[in-house]
């Protein structure tokens, strides 16, 4: 029987436009849907297959955050996963995420860590590394499979054009890229158990944050100007005009 | 005539009939028993003055068989079963007067009952010729052409030559009573039988007809003939939903297993339609899957079931904890079959015998989606993007009412007292193409001035396409969302530029309580034409111009709107309408859209909306002009008319148009 501990952070959903809060360093929480990080979904998706073909397999999920990351927890349960942890804690930096997990893995006994590569709102991509050198486990980055091998876990390694095939004997931080499986649907048979489990809070206090990072200046992008349509002339006159605006005007010939 | 049975005839032809009909109806309880294995569909009751038009209309009258292309074939048919309701009765009356040895039922003697079975009976014969050439010379594509057939063919025959061969006998051996009338056939035949054979004739004419009617009574329901028994049931039991309204499920956070989980999970209803299927393969030579290539044919859907009750059905009658086969898992393509459906009710339209196959494939689906999460992943995206943004393609549910901006076009948070709400659906509102059919309606309905406002950000999306996905549970949680909205405006009248929004707004909220008036707009230009509320000027360059008509489904055959598009787009100075023939009216070919297939990729086959586009210009050279545009009435339809003629590379001969465009261009503000 393996268990599996899966990280996840709860971030404005791709699908909401972001604005900028008046002071200028957060965003306005108005209006946003939050859900899972989208490789920390691919993550809770990797580890669920492994359960599918594994049944006995535990895979518990857990996030350090407010009130509101419950939301994520339990979108996760209805995935599928078995149990769901909150660990209190906000304003906290990467670090400090990283050392409020370290003690409920250390609890946990997990046999992997599996986390999302990055997160979509920051992409620091810091949590998961910095999870495993605080437990003193190894770390593998980009993971897109895993599999059960004669001692531990064998696990796929996305390279430039290809993949490494690595293995663990024992237990490990995985930081998970996007694979060619989509995160499952939840069913409703799911999302209904997942609205009647409990979800268990521990506190972070005693948790230091060595490091204090602070933003200083959010702004969104500039809104791109519009096209040019060339409308006179044949085709060479096009190719003509074409080069000129790209040297002139573009400055990229 | 008095029958050849005095004595112990009698009592052999009793025991015939016994041994004929108990086998029969021992057959047909075993069936009705199997069928009650679905669960309870308290929807199947009630309403009896409808059931009982239905019976006379869909049944008696037969209506749905004359329908284009079947028409000849339709009226052979009716033939027979007309026919055999007077052959039936003849058939009676010989068992009562063979059993009781001469009496007959009331006015079985009568010239009129003469003359009207001997007429329908060589009109039977006639049509069994039209059937067997029908099979034998240009069998239809789908329809199951197989011995047992021609079988029962054969033996309807052989059942009036006997009935023919006895009447000439008979009055030839001078059976015929005093008083009774002699019956036409026997008239005209009876002088050439000789007379040493005339008693023969009689005897084997009479024993003939009984008996291989008694063998057809025991072995009808053991054959698709079994239509002859259950059409009755099975229209009288047609659901009186809107067809455009799918069955709602009922507390279904109680629910243990969500859709057809099991063959229990089905009603009693849809077990009765695979009785009743008679192989006739109407609804699969009008699939636009099928035609395309797609593993789905919308008879297997039903005989594919009738056979696994047939198959398991014992098995779940005899150990209630059963469960059997799951209907979605019945085959291994099985859940792509189910995948390909459009739910553009081409099937249910022209099955004769009223089965509902769509209700039977949303089922199924529903268990693939709900109770094992195992819709294709495309249609998962859709579903996560309906949740998290309000729509299916997954975009900012905050630019919703953009592309309203500058146009003076109100919210109802503006105005709350607007008379129409326009419910302008994820296609308009954040498709680039479909604004400008969005833009189009809003400015007619300024120049007509009427109040009306939309929800801009507060609108969400109707939940059609999830729960034609099978997902039923978003599909009410996003129908409570727009119905509180509704609820918080005090709405009364909607309108919808899109015919899916249009449908489950209409027929689909009433399940959860909420009630509007709800037009589609192209009623509603087509009230504001006639009442001259609008004028329509000539076009900019005063040239004619041809436009084709596509029938959307969820206009057309899911709600009967034909006519109104048609009218406005007659309205319109300069424009000749074309018909898609023989692909229009309730024949409309689907854009290959509906039933969340527009979110679906469709890698197999031709694609729906190829096989569209080249019907449309088919069409155009039938009547030796190609349209200049296609008009239609429903976003979806607009895109994939708009890909199909790009992957064409005609999108400068024929345009894809919404009729709405076409009258904004024209209206005088």
């Amino acid at each position: 029987m393996a268990r599996f501990l899966v990280c996840i952070k709860q971030v404005p959903d791709s699908t909401t436009r972001v604005k900028v809060a008046p002071d200028g360093r957060s965003i306005l929480t108005d209006g946003v849907t939050w859900s899972i990080s989208p490789y920390d979904e691919y993550a809770i998706e990797l580890a669920l297959e492994h359960k599918d073909q594994a049944p006995d397999t535990i895979v518990s999920v857990i996030t350090v955050g407010g009130a509101r990351t419950k939301d994520a927890l339990r979108q996760a349960l209805a995935m599928g996963c078995d149990d769901a942890t909150l660990v209190a804690g906000e304003g906290l930096g990467p670090l400090g995420i990283a050392s409020a997990l370290k003690s409920s893995v250390e609890e946990l006994k997990p046999d992997l860590v599996l986390c999302g590569k990055q997160a979509s709102d920051d992409d620091q991509g810091f949590v998961g590394p910095a999870l495993a050198e605080a437990l003193g486990w190894p770390h593998l980055a980009q993971i897109t499979k895993l599999a059960s091998a004669a001692s531990g876990f064998e696990f796929w390694k996305e390279t430039e054009g290809g993949h490494e095939v690595w293995t663990a004997s024992g237990a490990a931080v995985l930081t998970v890229q996007k694979s060619a499986k989509e995160p499952r649907y939840p069913s409703l048979p799911g999302i209904m158990k997942a609205k009647k489990k409990e979800i268990p809070e521990r506190s972070a206090a005693d948790v230091g944050d060595p490091v204090k990072i602070e933003i200083v200046k959010l702004e969104p992008p500039a809104a791109r100007g519009g096209g040019k349509i060339l409308k006179d002339g044949d085709t060479k006159a096009f190719a003509q005009q074409l080069a000129t605006l790209l040297r002139d005007e573009a400055k990229v010939l | 005539m008095t029958p050849p049975t005095i004595g112990i005839g009698q009592a052999v032809l009793a025991l015939l009939a016994a041994i004929g009909f108990g086998a029969g109806l021992w057959r047909l309880i075993h069936l009705f028993r199997l069928m009650r294995i679905g669960r309870a569909d308290p929807e199947r009751w009630g309403r009896l003055p409808q059931r009982i038009v239905d019976e006379l209309v869909l049944y008696l009258a037969q209506r749905k068989l004359f329908k284009r292309p079947y028409s000849i074939r339709g009226i052979a048919h009716a033939l027979i079963f007309w026919g055999f309701l007077v052959i039936v009765a003849a058939t009676t009356e010989l068992l009562v007067s063979g059993i009781s040895g001469g009496w007959h039922l009331p006015g079985a003697t009568s010239g009129a009952f003469a003359w009207m079975l001997d007429a329908l009976s060589l009109l039977v014969l006639v049509s069994i010729a039209i059937a067997s050439a029908r099979r034998l010379l240009f069998a239809p594509p789908h329809m199951h052409v197989a011995g047992q057939g021609y079988a029962i063919l054969a033996l309807i025959a052989v059942l009036i030559v006997a009935l023919f061969a006895m009447e000439a006998g008979g009055v030839a051996a001078g059976r015929v009573e005093p008083g009774a009338a002699v019956p036409p056939i026997g008239a005209a035949l009876g002088p050439l039988v000789p007379a040493s054979v005339a008693l023969t004739l009689f005897a084997v004419g009479f024993w003939g007809h009984l008996g291989s009617t008694l063998f057809f009574a025991a072995w009808l329901p053991r054959t698709k003939h079994l239509h002859i028994v259950t059409t009755l049931p099975n229209v009288f039991f047609r659901s009186p939903r809107p067809r455009g309204a799918l069955r709602p499920i009922e507390g279904l956070e109680q629910q243990e297993t969500f859709g057809a989980a099991t063959l229990r999970d089905l009603s009693w209803k849809q077990h009765l339609d695979g009785y009743t299927c008679t192989e006739c393969g109407r609804c699969s030579d009008n699939c636009p899957a099928l035609a395309t290539g797609k593993p789905l044919d919308p008879q297997k859907i039903v005989l594919d079931l009738r056979d696994l009750l047939l198959k398991e059905g014992d098995a779940l009658l005899h150990d209630p904890k059963a469960t059997g086969t799951a209907p979605a898992h019945q085959l291994a393509t099985k859940p792509d079959e189910l995948w390909a459906c459009t739910t553009c009710a081409a099937c249910v339209e022209q099955c004769p015998v009223t089965i509902e196959h769509i209700d039977k494939i949303v089922d199924m689906r529903r268990y693939l989606t709900m109770q094992e999460s195992a819709a294709p992943p495309e249609a998962q995206r859709a579903m996560t993007n309906i949740e998290r943004a309000g729509n299916p393609w997954g975009e900012a549910a905050s630019t919703r009412g953009e592309w309203a901006q500058g146009l003076g076009v109100p919210t109802l948070a503006e105005k709350p007292d607007a008379e129409y709400l326009y419910f302008v659906g994820c296609a308009a509102s954040f498709d680039r193409r479909n604004q400008r059919v969005a833009k189009a309606l809003a400015t007619i309905l300024q120049a007509a001035k009427i109040s009306f406002a939309i929800l801009a950000t507060e609108e969400t999306c109707n939940g059609d396409p999830a729960r034609r996905m099978g997902n039923e549970y978003l599909w009410q949680l996003q129908a409570q969302q727009n119905i509180e909205t509704f609820g918080r405006y005090n709405v009364r009248k909607i309108i919808a530029s899109c015919p899916h929004c249009f449908n489950t707004i209409a027929n689909e909220y009433p399940q959860l309580g909420g009630a509007y008036e709800v037009v589609h707009a192209l009623q509603l230009v087509e009230d504001l034409i006639s009442e001259k509320k609008i004028a329509l000027g000539p076009s900019s360059t005063g040239a004619a111009e041809t436009v084709a008509y596509h029938d959307p489904c969820y206009l057309g055959r899911h709600n009967g709107i034909y006519e109104d598009p048609r009218a406005v787009l007659d309205a319109i100075d300069g424009v000749t309408r074309m018909e898609i023939a023989p692909h229009h009216r309730e024949r409309g070919f689907c854009c290959g859209a509906g039933g969340g297939r527009m979110w679906m990729e469709e890698k197999v086959g031709q694609r729906v909306n190829h096989r569209r586009v080249e019907q449309i210009l088919a069409a155009g050279d039938a009547r030796g002009e190609r349209p200049a545009k296609v008009a239609s009435g429903c976003p979806f339809c607009l895109i994939m008319l708009d890909e199909g003629v790009g992957a064409k590379g005609i999108q400068e001969e024929l345009k894809p148009v919404d009729v709405l465009e076409l009258v904004a261009s024209r209206v005088k503000g």
